[in-house]
């Protein structure tokens, strides 16, 4: 029986989408069996960053439905052969798909996958109930801005009336040098206030932009810092004792800064 | 003459009207027969002096006591409450009495003690006094019709006194709220403010909010208290 874990911030924009795509294909690079499930129906995009859009037939509302098994809307991965993914609708609205159905699904692939990876979509409506319906995790995803860290603050005040364990909490798109001028929400100042367990912290990276627009996951590329961070995640998520990448990775940023601006 | 005045007490007795806070009670006596009562009842409305006579829009509750309760004794009872005016008919219960709620004040009502963080959109609301051990998020609500202590870091909406009394205070560890609400006086925080290493209350002075340091606490309470005794 596999772990279903859903990706959830509250605020749209923070990083969800990518970081179901890269924390995914992470996990399937250390061998797991994976199911990125996408739940944002009307607004699908995992499939584009994944780079599988071309290959979708049926989607989770087909299921639901009962226009097709589960096992004809996985979409097997061009990259790696234990990551699958199960495509929302684009054509329909989010009632489309109710919680009864989503546990039903959910419950259904933890018997084949290692870890089914459920992307939220933004917001704390009927989307957000169907999407955390089924998890026995949830990942917090957020940003260090103000507007998304209490975003995420009530998220995780819902998740906690779910009954669903304590979240673990990633913090996307940080910018060591603006973190260090003090312009961007320090990383314990987020961590006092949400008060959960750091999962990973994964610095802005441009080159993640590059690689979303091309259907390419970040991971995949082993040479950028988000890469390493979000490999990091996977190998947190399955139990490796990784040291807290927290300080180490800002110090490692912290010289390359100052190598740049011929310091270190 | 005589034998009017003989025979109306008794049959006056048949329906007896006492005045509750939302309307009248009409008690109809269940050990007669019913046309005695409905004819009392009749006579009591037709009469002068019936409280409705006055054009004021009350209502009657109508208590049939142990009566069994048909559907003609009610409708004949509405009708001849319609003869009179637009009157709303309804059937006595017991609960419809209950005694003027009393003052707060006098009631002490226990705190309500909250373990854990209060995070955005939720909200904590009580009668009487609230303590928090734990962090009050930013976007998270604590409502009190007494005093509010936090044990952790306020930084949400706090309201204390929230039904009027000027005399609460909000108390925090680290006193950060986004707005602090006493009785009917809202105060943001200030922008750039230096918070002490120490724990703060706010409290009213008049119409003023004052944020002092915990230490200050007992010499307000005295305050109060000679303030109390000029009232």
């Amino acid at each position: 029986m596999g772990e279903a874990i859903v990706v959830t911030s509250g605020k749209g924009g923070v990083g969800k989408t990518t970081s179901t795509a890269n924390i995914g294909t992470a996990l399937a690079l250390l061998g797991k069996k994976v199911c990125l499930v996408d739940t944002d129906i009307g607004l699908r995009n995992l499939d584009v960053v994944m780079g599988l859009d071309n290959r979708i037939i049926f989607d989770i509302v087909d299921i639901a439905t009962g226009n097709c098994r589960i096992e004809q809307a996985l979409i097997k991965d061009k990259r790696f052969d234990q990551l699958y993914m199960i495509a929302a609708a684009q054509t329909k609205d989010k009632l489309a798909l109710s919680t009864s159905a989503m546990q039903a699904i959910v419950h259904k692939l933890k018997m084949d996958f290692d870890y089914v990876l459920i992307d939220c979509p933004a917001g704390i409506e009927h989307g957000f109930r169907v999407a955390i319906t089924g998890a026995d995790q949830a990942i917090v995803v957020t940003t260090p801005e103000q507007a998304a860290v209490r975003d995420a603050d009530r998220v995780i005040g819902l998740l906690e009336a779910e009954k669903i364990p304590p979240a673990k909490l990633i913090i996307n798109r940080i910018r060591p040098h603006m973190v260090k001028n003090g312009e961007m929400l320090d990383i314990d100042d987020i961590i006092s206030v949400l008060s959960l367990d750091l999962l990973g912290i994964v610095p802005d990276d441009e080159q993640v932009i590059k690689n979303a627009n091309q259907g390419e996951p970040t991971v995949v590329k082993p040479d950028s810092k988000a890469s390493q961070a979000y490999r990091n995640i996977a190998r947190r998520i399955i139990g490796d004792p990784v040291p807290l990448m927290n300080l180490q990775e800002q110090s490692g940023f912290f010289k390359r800064m100052k190598k740049m601006m011929g310091l270190g | 003459m005589l034998t009017n005045t003989a025979l109306e007490p008794a049959g006056q007795d048949y329906v007896t009207i006492k005045g509750i806070k939302n309307g009248l009670v009409f008690k109809l006596a269940d050990d007669v027969h019913f046309d005695k009562v409905l004819d009392a009842l009749t006579a009591k409305l037709g009469n002068g002096s019936s409280p409705f006579s006055s054009g004021a829009k009350v209502t009657a509750f109508v208590d049939y006591g142990n009566r069994v309760l048909t559907p003609e004794i009610q409708d004949a009872v509405e009708k001849a409450f319609l003869a009179v005016g637009e009157i709303q008919v309804k059937v006595y219960q017991e609960s419809m009495v209950e005694d003027e709620p009393v003052p707060h004040k006098l009631l002490p009502k226990a705190p309500y003690v909250y373990k854990g963080t209060v995070r955005s959109g939720q909200m904590v609301e009580h009668d009487g006094d609230v303590i928090i051990i734990g962090n009050v998020n930013p976007g998270a609500h604590i409502v009190a019709s007494g005093d509010i202590y936090v044990f952790g870091r306020l930084r949400g909406y706090v309201h204390a006194g929230a039904s009027g009394n000027v005399r609460a205070i909000v108390a925090a560890a680290y006193f950060e709220p986004i707005q602090v609400r006493i009785a009917t006086v809202i105060r943001r925080s200030p922008e750039a403010y230096a918070h002490p290493a120490e724990m703060e209350f706010a409290h009213l002075e008049g119409d003023q909010m004052a944020v002092e340091k915990m230490s200050f606490l007992q010499h307000f309470q005295t305050l109060i208290m000679s303030d109390k005794a000029v009232i």
